[in-house]
């Protein structure tokens, strides 16, 4: 036993800065495809995209983030590939960050959040299950995962909504105490992804119960998702990705 | 004032019109006249009990005078008034529940009968708390066991009842039979029949014929208490009784076992030899034991009462023995103190058996089942039941404030008073028999706790449970009043020892009550048994405070081990239950005040992983929570399995596994089982003499013939 | 009748025959040949159902079809599930989807679609059903009850999930007891379930694609590779030989970063924190590696029918395989300590064995089936990507414990890195991608050994390259038949540690 105590010293500390301090080790991202001005190659770019996240707005190239699904058919054996950033901090807030999205003082720095897989391909799961390495370690951030709803503020949710976890998801959302957050973390819980809508899939987890925080990718690196728990409690400011739109969070609080 | 000896008529005029009064009135009408005149004549005894407890008042009445055998007398001394007092604290709410309870038998049994027998056994243990004389005392016991059995056998119609029933008269009447010969040993030995007359003479009798008129008596009162080995009786009798039988049973009709064994052993025959002490010591230990494990391992709620008698019975009786012991060595102060505690228990034990007994017949009545596999969720279609019964499980799980845990902290103190003892054999034996005393208690609430849970609280486990339930205030006053009793005599310790100390200290010649609950240390500070600088620590503590206003000699029980063991052991329930009572409320007015302003609360069905509904297969069954204790204890239990096969379809389809066991009790496969054969050996042999031939008949007779002229003429 | 038709040049057969012979000529190749039950795959052709059965048998035994065809108006085949036990689950589904009834198989009912949520009669993978359009009219049968096995008096069912623990997939159990040791465990799966194989249908191969390598993400090259390879045959396209050996080196690389999260998982359901914790550091350096040598985290958008989406350098291969090495080391040395903690030992060995017997009867893949002794691989049986031209070991244990599991996991992870070296050498200049790729109609099984087991792909295409049926035969589907073999009459605490060493996907199974 003293042998695993030794060898943990041993191994020293591998723990990111973030958020003190930007990240930059190679490999923690994939990245995203940029947006740009609209040119004769763009109109390829529009045709390539399968799952249609791009869209075309005067001369301008706008991307949906909520259905980018890293296919990289945009970027990867083309002439003219789009612009690539390599950040991570992509999370949006559907609404004001301060006002009624804040969350209490005192859930700043100790949140317990609650992990749900409504269907998902196992990518962003595991990116989830990522958080907790010695890499991330998002205890020192003060957030903890709770399996049960009754004690938890935030829910994770990831996946294209499947019909058989509606119900599953729908208790608990409702077992959750006040005040409480959602962030749909992953393509298909922004848009379905690949797999929505159909007889099966949502196009979303927004169809069933109000998303607070939003972030795209698939999956979404650790370190995107780590930035999606802090927008969530207000410690960053959202990036603004996704532009929001009002729905029933806007109800909820006003019957609160 | 009205003595006691007017009530005690009054009380046998009015068990008599209860048994004649039925012929004149309709099956409709006899539950509230049973009522009425039990309530009545329940009140009569208290009344006599009390008088003669905390009064001077004395009960002797001679009655009839018999040529050769004496006269019959009637003496009650504050010993029969304890167990007077408890009788007719669990007559009196067993009579008002009667009135509601009885209806279910209305057009099935004769309800004329039932009162008739009520009364008849009513009177006839009476009569035997307050026989002064031998011959009353068996006329009595005779008449209560057969009248019992006929209570039990109420509904004849089932045979397994009868069966049971039968069993129980069976074993009484050997139990009998051995009172009958130890009390007439007695009496040869000192000559003469009345209770004074044994007394006195009973001092000089031999070691031998202590133990042989011991022995006796002690297997027969054994029998009625339900003492391992010899109770295979009672896990069988007391289910198949009504409800109310059920409780009159268990809290009255045991005690009197009891009260045979305080009688002839404190006060007859006072104890000279430890090893009889020992003896009952170590019978009480293991029937408690055996009685809890099998009250944990069992589903039914009536069997389970039953055995956890057993169990209760088994404490009293090592408290008994532990007193006997140190009246042996000579510590007669401690020997009360083991007595105080013997009769607390009992008197705790009526009061809680008997409310349990009563919850358990409102949940079969209304219900129509007792298999706590069958139950759940009762808490919120019979909410009162609920309360009551949960009062009666905390008591009998001794947990503070209720009576349970004073008698059981009096008991397990006591054990540990052997340290005054000098034979380091006898030492062991009570750590053991404290070691397993303390066991049973851990087991009490274990078997309670599952109980209470699966009884009646989760989901409903059978749609039986399902239906709404109307409670009958006539069942609910008797209960509450049963729960009340044992919460003041919980938090009033300091008021119920020193009663009984005063009924114990004429038999045993020293009173326990100032080493047990010490006066609230005023002024001088002086004190016989404790130590000056002990006593001033105390007041410096500000022990004092509140003496002018408070009624009692005191609140806290407390007592201080000898010289070479000066260690103090105080407990408080009075001040634990204010303090509890500040604590709860004192959370509600935060919560009131502080939290409510601010959020709301929510109800909201439980949390169960997200499935659509939670089904009540999905809780824990009683058998599953009590599966640790069996699996542990199984080399006692011994299960015996009756099936565990599979079920399988083409191969690897399993279908169903099948798993059936069953437990046998281990008394009746230890003592009931073997001598049963022995007896049917023995009578398989005899029968050899029966075979028919009518030339043998003759014969014998003429061999005796000849053998009963030789022993007259020679 | 019987009709037989060989194929030499894919090494497979095809047996034609008629329903009422189908039980037996299925248990002759499975008892008397020993021949693997694979899958069942179910099409709905224009006036007759066809169902293949496909058995595996090892290299020179080759792959059988056995092919059963009937009118579409007779939805009635005998059940062969009695001989063959692997059928059971493929049958079951097949009678959720389409509506086919076997006959003499005891369980068909609740199964892929829970009766809870949806009528009996759904059959969504039928032509006339629309998987776009939500379903308007439910009838669920409301007092469905879950299945009980347990017949004894104080039995009851522990429920746990979906929703349970922390970061888990949604699966059900029921562990049925009598409180002290679980006797029967159930699980209930397909809360996941997504309709890929409906939705693919009418797709194009490269929209496709993308459903594939989500199937379970963490394996996702593997099952693109095995997809691709179905087109290319479908196709007759030729893969040119640098993309071959890249495929290997980019397959050898998943199945490190995989096992090393799989062992990874062991740790952590032992409550081994530190070694858990050391596992991740070199799991996420893997996935750090693979996103900086390929782009993305889990080789997403890596592999494309005809060879690879983009070029890969030599320098970068050497340099990944350098720091694969250093990784390597440490592994390595983790393993010495995890094999010298006897406290973690004790919780793994002679926990939830699964027999050499059953692995076989239940068709088990994978690591599972070859730490119960069982040495079956594609890459060795069934030789895909020029596996054929690499040395390499099939680990194999006998005991089919935890432990037996652990090691296996250990050894593969050697042979892993020890074919990446072999790729490297073999490496050449050329093209990745082949020059022309013409799509053609006609169907074929594409086949790949995943990090979790084998896995095939039944795919046909029409003539303008769209999906007309893709069914996924995956290694989770199989292994969860077989894991109440493993978790029976075990203590609850057992339960997850028995889980952690299969390294089941739910994904992967639910599809």
């Amino acid at each position: 036993m003293s042998k695993w105590l030794f060898k943990g010293l041993q191994t020293g500390i591998k723990t990111t800065r973030y958020p003190a301090q930007n990240e930059h080790a190679p490999g923690v991202t994939p990245g995203l495809p940029l947006g740009g001005s609209y040119n004769e190659e763009q109109t390829r770019t529009l045709a390539r995209c399968p799952a249609g996240a791009f869209s075309r707005r005067d001369h301008e190239l706008i991307l949906d983030y909520r259905r980018c699904i890293h296919c990289f058919r945009c970027y990867r054996g083309v002439a003219g590939p789009v612009n690539w950033q390599s950040g991570f901090e992509w999370a949006s807030a559907t609404g004001p960050i301060n006002g009624h999205m804040q969350m209490d003082q005192a859930f700043e720095h100790s949140i317990h959040i609650l992990v749900v897989d409504a269907g998902d391909c196992g990518a962003c799961l595991n990116e989830v299950k990522q958080l907790d390495n010695p890499f991330y370690n998002m205890h020192r951030l003060g957030f903890f995962i709770t399996p049960t709803p009754r004690q938890a503020d935030v829910m994770l949710v990831v996946g294209p909504v499947t019909d058989h976890m509606r119900t599953p998801l729908q208790k608990a959302f409702d077992a959750m105490p006040t005040p409480r957050r959602v962030i749909a973390a992953g393509a298909c819980a922004l848009s379905g992804g690949v797999f929505g809508p159909s007889f099966v899939c949502g196009a979303g987890l927004r169809d069933l119960i109000p998303v607070d925080v939003e972030v795209p990718g698939c999956p979404p690196p650790p370190l995107a998702i780590l930035h999606a728990l802090l927008v969530a409690v207000g410690r960053k400011p959202s990036s603004g990705l996704i532009p929001s739109i009002p729905h029933l969070r806007e109800k909820e609080a006003n019957t609160l | 004032m009205i003595s006691s000896a007017v009530a005690l008529q009054l009380f046998f005029w009015l068990c008599l019109a209860g048994i004649i009064l039925p012929i004149f009135i309709s099956e409709r009408q006899a539950p509230r006249m049973l009522a009425w005149l039990a309530s009545i004549a329940s009140m009569a005894i208290l009344w006599i009990g009390g008088n003669l407890l905390l009064t001077q008042d004395s009960l002797h009445i001679s009655l009839w005078t018999l040529p050769e055998l004496g006269t019959l007398e009637i003496s009650a001394d504050r010993i029969s008034s304890v167990f007077l007092m408890a009788a007719g604290l669990v007559f009196l709410p067993v009579s008002i529940f009667s009135s509601g309870y009885l209806k279910r038998y209305l057009g099935r049994y004769s309800l004329r009968r039932f009162s008739a027998l009520f009364f008849g056994l009513f009177a006839s243990i009476v009569l035997v708390l307050v026989a002064g004389d031998t011959l009353l005392f068996l006329l009595a016991w005779e008449s209560m066991s057969i009248l019992s059995y006929l209570l039990v056998n109420f509904e004849y119609k089932v045979s397994k009842h009868t069966r049971a029933g039968y069993l129980m008269l069976a074993m009484g009447e050997a139990g009998t039979l051995a009172v009958a010969v130890a009390l007439l040993l007695l009496a040869v030995a000192t000559g003469g029949l009345g209770f004074s007359v044994l007394k006195t003479a009973s001092r000089g009798l031999g070691d031998g014929m202590r133990w042989a008129v011991f022995l006796l008596s002690f297997f027969g009162f054994g029998v009625k208490a339900g003492l391992v080995p010899f109770n295979s009786w009672l896990p069988r009798a007391h289910p198949v009784a009504p409800g109310n039988v059920s409780a009159l049973l268990s809290g009255v009709i045991l005690n009197l076992g009891l009260y045979g064994i305080v009688r002839i052993n404190i006060d007859l025959l006072p104890m000279t030899l430890a090893g009889t002490g020992l003896v009952t010591l170590i019978v009480g230990t293991m029937s408690a034991f055996i009685g809890i494990l099998y009250a944990t391992t069992e589903n039914d709620l009536k069997v389970m009462l039953a055995h956890s008698s057993i169990e209760n019975m088994g404490i009293i009786t090592a408290d008994l023995g532990a007193g006997f012991v140190f009246t042996a060595y000579g510590h007669p102060v401690l020997a009360t103190m083991a007595f105080v505690a013997a009769l607390y228990h009992m008197i705790n034990h009526s009061i809680y058996k008997g409310l349990l007994f009563l919850g358990a017949a409102t949940v079969d009545s209304e219900v129509g089942t007792r298999d706590l596999d069958l139950l759940g969720g009762l808490i919120r279609r019979m909410p009162w039941t609920a309360l009551f019964f949960l009062a009666g499980a905390l008591s009998i799980a001794a947990l503070p404030p209720f009576n349970g845990f004073v008698s059981e902290w009096l008991t397990l103190q006591t054990m540990l008073r052997c340290a005054e003892l000098g034979s380091r054999s006898v030492k062991i034996v009570f750590a053991l028999c404290g070691a397993g005393l303390a066991l049973t208690a851990a087991l009490a609430v274990t078997c309670f706790m599952k109980a209470f849970a699966m009884g009646f609280l989760g989901k409903a486990r059978s749609s039986r449970v399902e239906h709404p339930v109307h409670e009958k205030r006539s069942m609910m006053v008797p209960m509450g009043i049963l729960a009340t009793l044992c919460l003041l005599l919980g938090v009033l310790p300091t008021m119920v020892i020193p009663t009984l100390d005063k009924a114990l200290t004429p038999v045993t010649g020293a009173s326990a009550y100032e080493a047990l609950v010490p006066p609230f240390f005023a002024g001088s500070s002086e004190h016989d048994q404790l130590p000056n600088d002990f006593m001033s620590e105390f007041h410096d503590l500000g022990a004092q405070v509140g003496q002018e206003f408070l009624p009692l000699k005191g609140l806290v029980v407390l007592h201080r081990g000898g010289v070479q063991n000066p260690v103090v052991f105080a407990m408080s329930t009075t001040y634990m239950f204010l303090v509890l009572i500040g604590l709860i409320g004192l959370v509600y007015i935060i919560v009131r005040i502080g939290v409510a302003r601010y959020r709301r609360v929510v109800r909201q069905p439980c949390w169960d992983g997200g499935i659509r509904r939670l089904l009540p297969e999905m809780t824990y069954t009683a058998r599953g929570f009590s599966n640790p204790v069996r699996v542990i204890f199984d080399a006692i239990l011994r299960p015996k399995t009756v099936e565990d096969s599979r079920e399988t379809v083409a191969e690897h389809f399993r279908f169903a596994i099948h798993r059936q066991y069953k437990i046998v009790y281990i008394v009746d496969s230890l003592v009931g089982r073997p001598l049963n054969r022995i007896g049917f050996k023995i009578s398989n042999g005899l029968a050899a003499l029966h075979h028919g031939r009518i030339n043998a008949y003759v014969a014998y007779g003429l061999i005796t013939l000849i053998i009963a002229m030789m022993i007259v003429l020679l | 009748m019987v009709r037989v038709s060989l194929n030499e040049q894919s090494w497979s057969c095809e047996i034609e025959v008629s329903p009422d012979q189908l039980v037996e000529v299925c248990g002759w190749l499975s008892t008397k040949l020993g021949y693997r039950f694979a899958g069942l795959i179910v099409e709905e052709q224009r006036s007759e159902w066809e169902l293949y059965y496909v058995f595996c048998g090892d290299t020179e035994a080759g792959l059988v079809h056995v092919l059963v065809r009937q009118a579409l108006v007779n939805v009635t085949f005998p059940s062969i599930s009695a001989r063959i036990h692997a059928a059971d689950w493929h049958e079951r589904e097949a009678e959720d989807l389409f509506g086919l009834t076997f006959k003499g198989h005891p369980r068909l009912g609740d199964f892929l679609l829970h009766n809870d949520r949806w009528q009996e009669n759904l059959c969504p993978m039928r032509r006339s059903f629309d998987g776009h359009k939500p379903v308007i009219e439910r009838k669920p049968e409301l007092n469905w009850r879950p299945r009980r096995i347990v017949k004894d008096p104080g039995a009851f069912a522990m429920p746990i999930g979906p929703i349970y623990s922390g970061v888990t997939e949604s699966v059900h159990f029921l562990l049925e007891t009598v409180g002290e040791d679980v006797i029967r465990t159930i699980p209930r799966l397909f809360y996941k379930y997504r309709a890929i194989e409906k939705i693919a249908e009418g797709r194009h191969v490269n929209d496709v694609l993308l459903l594939v390598e989500r199937i379970a993400a963490t394996t996702a090259f593997s099952h693109a590779l095995a997809f691709c390879q179905a087109v290319e045959s479908i196709c007759r396209v030729q893969v040119p030989q640098r993309a071959m050996v890249l495929r290997r080196f980019l397959a050898e690389l998943e199945r490190f970063r995989h096992h090393v999260g799989a062992i990874r998982e062991i740790c952590e359901s032992t409550a081994l924190i530190v070694a858990a914790n050391q596992m991740s550091i070199l799991e996420e350096e893997l996935l750090r590696l693979t996103c900086a040598f390929t782009g993305h985290r889990y080789l997403f958008g890596l592999t494309i029918p005809g060879g690879l989406s983009r070029t890969i350098e030599d320098k970068a291969c050497q340099e990944t395989l350098d720091k694969t090495h250093r990784i390597l080391r440490t592994l390595g040395k983790l393993e010495k300590m995890l094999y010298a903690s006897s406290s973690f030992l004790d919780r793994l060995e002679e926990v939830g064995i699964v027999s050499a017997v059953n692995a076989g009867k239940y068709g088990l893949v994978g690591p599972v089936t070859r730490a119960s002794g069982h040495s079956c691989d594609l890459r060795k049986d069934r030789p895909y990507s020029g596996y054929d031209t690499c040395a390499f070991d099939v680990p194999c244990e006998l005991e089919g414990d935890g432990y037996a599991r652990l090691r296996v996991l250990f050894a593969e992870v050697y042979q892993a890195v020890r074919i990446m070296e072999q790729a490297l050498s073999a490496l050449r200049d050329g093209p990745v991608l082949a020059p022309t790729m013409e799509m053609r109609s006609g169907a074929a099984l594409g086949w790949a050994e995943t990090p979790r087991g084998a896995t095939f792909h039944w795919l046909r295409l029409d003539d303008d390259g769209r999906v007309v049926r893709f069914h996924p035969i995956t290694p989770s589907f199989v292994n969860w038949h077989g894991f109440h073999l493993a978790a029976e009459k075990f203590a609850f605490q057992d339960f997850p540690i028995i889980l952690a060493t299969f390294d089941l996907s739910v994904a992967e199974n639910d599809r």
